[in-house]
Formats: structure tokens, C-alpha cells, sequence
């Protein structure tokens, strides 16, 4: 304390040079409006620079909370994104003649739309093709599933919110079909090569299907109605026995592509049609 | 002790009249103006304290200011100048002299020892002030000019002050 006391009164001069000086810039900064205005500007300037820095440090320790932020966004972003993009897949599909083709003939029957969630493609295996909806939804075994291309195959066993289906690419499928024009009908069959292609066998010889025929359900059996598209006819060929001819067909649908599906479930409704549509073939001739 | 305030107050207020009434209208080509007042610091006694020389310049910078419409920069030069010029003085006087309470003057420190005092303390005033006064360098060469021209000229009227002290001296006694 006696050492600070004798510091100050040995340089008492120098604090008040200090206090002097002081009292001299403010007068000058005070009274003289030129250098009052740079100084001013000076420390404006200097303040701002000062709030800038402290400006960055502060956002720069706030940078964990808003990198979490921005990592939930983010995460929320992308799932909004995955909805979307799907909601925008189903809404611009670009629907194909056939389907729209399908689907005028399928109005009045109570389509139930399902998405494929598990597609076996795989050549001379037997396939199959499980769906998102099942028995909760209304499906029973035995109900005819159609694609954007026309006829998929059958529901074969159900569980409460799945479905199995047997895929027209499957050895034991028989789907009973038609040439479109024609009332010659046979039933289509898988030979377990390729998944775009299956045949028609047992077609008089004097059908004449050609080329480019178009292959739709005949409406004989329960399960679909009469008229849905299943492919087009590729190549006549003579069957193994000679007697008659078989239609080799490109299918309509592509399996190893499948989408989008609906299941027919009016009940009755196609064995009705398909009364109908007998009386009818039965009063033509 | 009171006559030494009586020429203190003498010198103080010839030299703050002489600078407004003459000096300040002073403007040799444009650029100098004479500022002789800090000689007021060199005058002193060589034992005054280190405090009142910084009092005492601050006290003529105000007054100057004052009357020359410049607020703050001759009282803020002067202040620095009271603090330095003890410090000068002792660098520039004759050692011998040190010890003993003498004036300084051309007399007691020879012509050189005197303007060397003389042209240091003058030049850190006139710097100073002119810096203060421009607050900017936005100008420099006139700046400089400024401060180059009026320190000539300002040690030109010391020197004739100094002379004219001395004779007086010699024949008074003051």
C-alpha cells in the first residue's frame, strides 16, 4: 500500500498529464464538429466491429444446437420427400391404352388397388407375386388380379393384410382365353422360359388368328370377366399333336416390372357376366 | 516565490495576446503561422515541478484555444509538450548547471543547447497541433508544409525573442 501510494506521488504528473490530455480530446471532440464527426464515425465503426466479433463467437457456440436442427429438418425433409415422390409417381403415371382399355371395362366392378410388395421373375421356376392387401381388405382366394397391361393372375391364398397370387408365369396357371373378334378359345399356358411370353394351345386350324391378334379373357370361367387384354399373338405355330394350332403370346403385362395391381372382388358379378355373355355368343348362332 | 508568479503571469499573457492579436493573423504564403507561446514552457525554472509544467501547458493551450477558436487541439499539444519539456531541458542543458535552479535561456545554456530545446519542443507542438487540427491524412502534402513552414517561422520569432530577452536582461536584470 506505501509502495502504491509513494508510486503515485512519485509520477502524480503522469496521471495528470493522463486526466489533462483526456479533458483536451474531449473539448476538441466536443467543440470542433470536423473532428467530433470522424470520431464519432471512428467509433461507430470501431463498435460495430466489436459487435461483429462477438456476433460470430455467439454463432459460432450456437452452431451444435442448429446443426441438430438442421439434421431433424433434414431427416423430416427426406421422408416428406419419399411421400411425395410417391404420391407424384401415382399421380403423373402415364396411363397405356391398354390400361385405360381395362379399366373402362372393368367399371361397375369393385376394384380393390393393391401395390406388389414382394415379385418373384424368375424363368422355368414357378412365381409368385404377393400383395399389400388381403382378407381385412376384402380379398378372398380365387379373385382375379389385373395389371396396367391387362390380366396379372389369381389370388391363391390370403392372410389377414397380404395376398399370394399366381402370376400368369407360373407352370400350373390356365387362364381360359380367347382370340378377340373370335370366339375360338383356349387356354393360356407358361412353359417357364422367358416372363414376357406364354402360349395359347388347342386353337382349331381354321381360326384364324394371325399375327398381332389381340389375346383377352373369354369370360368362361368365374374369375375374370370377358374382354380383359392378356397379350398379343406373336407367332402361329402347328402343336405337338398336328391337329390344331398354338398361339405363342407376348404378355401384356411385364412381371418383372409390376407395380401397381387391382383386384377384382364384385362378387358374382363376373360369373353373371360371363352368363350373360354365353347367352349372348348362344343367340348369334 | 511572488515574483516569480508575477513573471510567470507576465510571459503568459504577453504571449496569448501576441498570438491572437498578431501571430494567428499570420499566414506567410498561404501556409505558416507563427505559435512562439510554447516558449512559455521553456522559460521556467528548471526545478519547477514536473506537475505544474503539465498544468501549465495545459492551461495556455486552453487559452489560446479559446481565443483562436480551436478547441482542444493547442490545449491537448500543450499538455505533452509540459510533459516532455523537463525532460528535454535536462538533456540540453550544460551539466554543470543541473544541480542549481537556473533559468533556461540562450544565456545560461548557450545558443545551441537553447535551440535545440528550442526546436524540438516547437516541432512536437507544431506537429502535433496541425495533425489535430487537419484530423485527417487526406491531405499530406499540405499537412506537412504546414507544420514544415510554420516551424521555421516560428523558431525565427524565438530567436528574436530570445534576443530581444537577453538584451533586456543585460540592461535590467529581470
Amino acid at each position: 500500500m506505501q509502495n502504491l501510494l509513494d508510486f503515485l506521488r512519485r509520477y502524480n504528473y503522469l496521471f495528470i498529464f493522463v486526466v489533462l490530455e483526456v479533458v483536451s480530446f474531449v473539448l476538441l471532440f466536443r467543440f470542433n464538429s470536423y473532428q467530433g464527426s470522424v470520431w464519432l464515425s471512428a467509433a461507430n465503426g470501431v463498435t460495430a466491429h466489436i459487435n461483429n466479433l462477438y456476433k460470430q463467437g455467439e454463432d459460432y457456440f450456437r452452431l451444435k444446437t442448429i446443426n441438430t436442427q438442421l439434421t431433424e429438418e433434414n431427416i423430416r425433409l427426406q421422408q416428406e420427400n419419399a411421400i411425395l415422390s410417391e404420391a407424384l409417381l401415382t399421380v403423373t403415371h402415364d396411363s397405356t391404352y391398354t390400361e385405360k382399355r381395362v379399366s373402362e371395362q372393368l367399371t361397375g366392378y369393385t376394384l380393390i388397388p393393391a401395390k406388389v410388395v414382394s415379385n418373384k421373375v424368375v424363368r422355368g421356376a414357378n412365381n409368385y407375386i404377393v400383395i399389400n392387401r388381403g382378407t381385412a381388405e376384402g380379398i378372398r382366394p380365387e379373385m382375379g388380379v389385373v395389371g396396367g397391361g391387362g390380366v396379372v393372375g389369381i389370388v391363391y391364398l390370403t392372410s389377414k393384410h397380404h395376398s399370394l397370387i399366381i402370376p400368369l408365369t407360373h407352370v400350373k396357371s390356365s387362364i381360359s382365353c380367347r382370340v378377340r373378334g373370335k370366339n375360338y378359345f383356349g387356354y393360356l399356358q407358361w412353359d417357364g422360359r422367358s416372363t414376357r411370353k406364354a402360349h395359347v394351345d388347342d386353337v382349331p386350324r381354321y381360326a384364324k388368328a394371325r399375327r398381332g391378334s389381340v389375346i383377352e379373357t373369354s369370360g368362361y370361367s368365374a374369375v375374370f370377366p370377358p374382354g380383359i387384354f392378356v397379350g398379343r399373338v406373336d407367332k402361329v405355330v402347328n402343336s405337338k399333336d398336328g391337329q390344331s394350332y398354338r398361339l405363342n403370346v407376348v404378355l401384356g403385362n411385364d412381371f418383372g416390372n409390376l407395380r401397381d395391381v387391382n383386384v377384382i372382388a364384385t362378387p358374382y358379378k363376373n360369373e353373371i357376366d360371363a352368363l350373360m355373355f354365353q347367352a349372348d355368343s348362344l343367340s348369334e348362332r | 516565490m511572488l515574483q516569480n508568479f508575477f513573471i510567470r503571469s507576465f510571459w503568459f499573457l504577453l504571449l496569448v495576446l501576441l498570438q491572437t492579436l498578431v501571430f494567428n493573423h499570420i499566414h506567410f504564403m498561404g501556409y505558416a503561422t507563427p505559435m512562439p507561446y510554447v516558449y512559455f514552457l521553456l522559460i521556467q525554472p528548471h526545478h519547477t515541478d514536473r506537475w505544474s509544467y503539465v498544468c501549465m501547458g495545459f492551461l495556455l493551450g486552453i487559452a489560446i484555444d479559446v481565443f483562436s477558436n480551436t478547441i482542444g487541439a493547442a490545449a491537448a499539444s500543450m499538455t505533452l509538450v509540459g510533459l516532455l519539456t523537463p525532460l528535454l531541458v535536462k538533456i540540453f542543458a550544460p551539466e554543470d548547471k543541473l544541480d542549481e535552479d537556473f533559468l533556461p535561456s540562450a544565456a545560461t545554456m548557450k545558443w545551441s543547447g537553447f535551440l535545440k530545446l528550442s526546436a524540438i519542443a516547437f516541432f512536437l507542438h507544431i506537429a502535433l497541433f496541425f495533425m489535430l487540427e487537419n484530423f485527417s491524412l487526406f491531405d499530406p502534402e499540405t499537412l506537412f508544409i504546414n507544420i514544415g513552414a510554420s516551424w521555421v517561422l516560428t523558431f525565427l520569432f524565438v530567436v528574436a525573442i530570445e534576443h530581444i530577452r537577453m538584451s533586456f536582461n543585460k540592461r535590467f536584470t529581470l
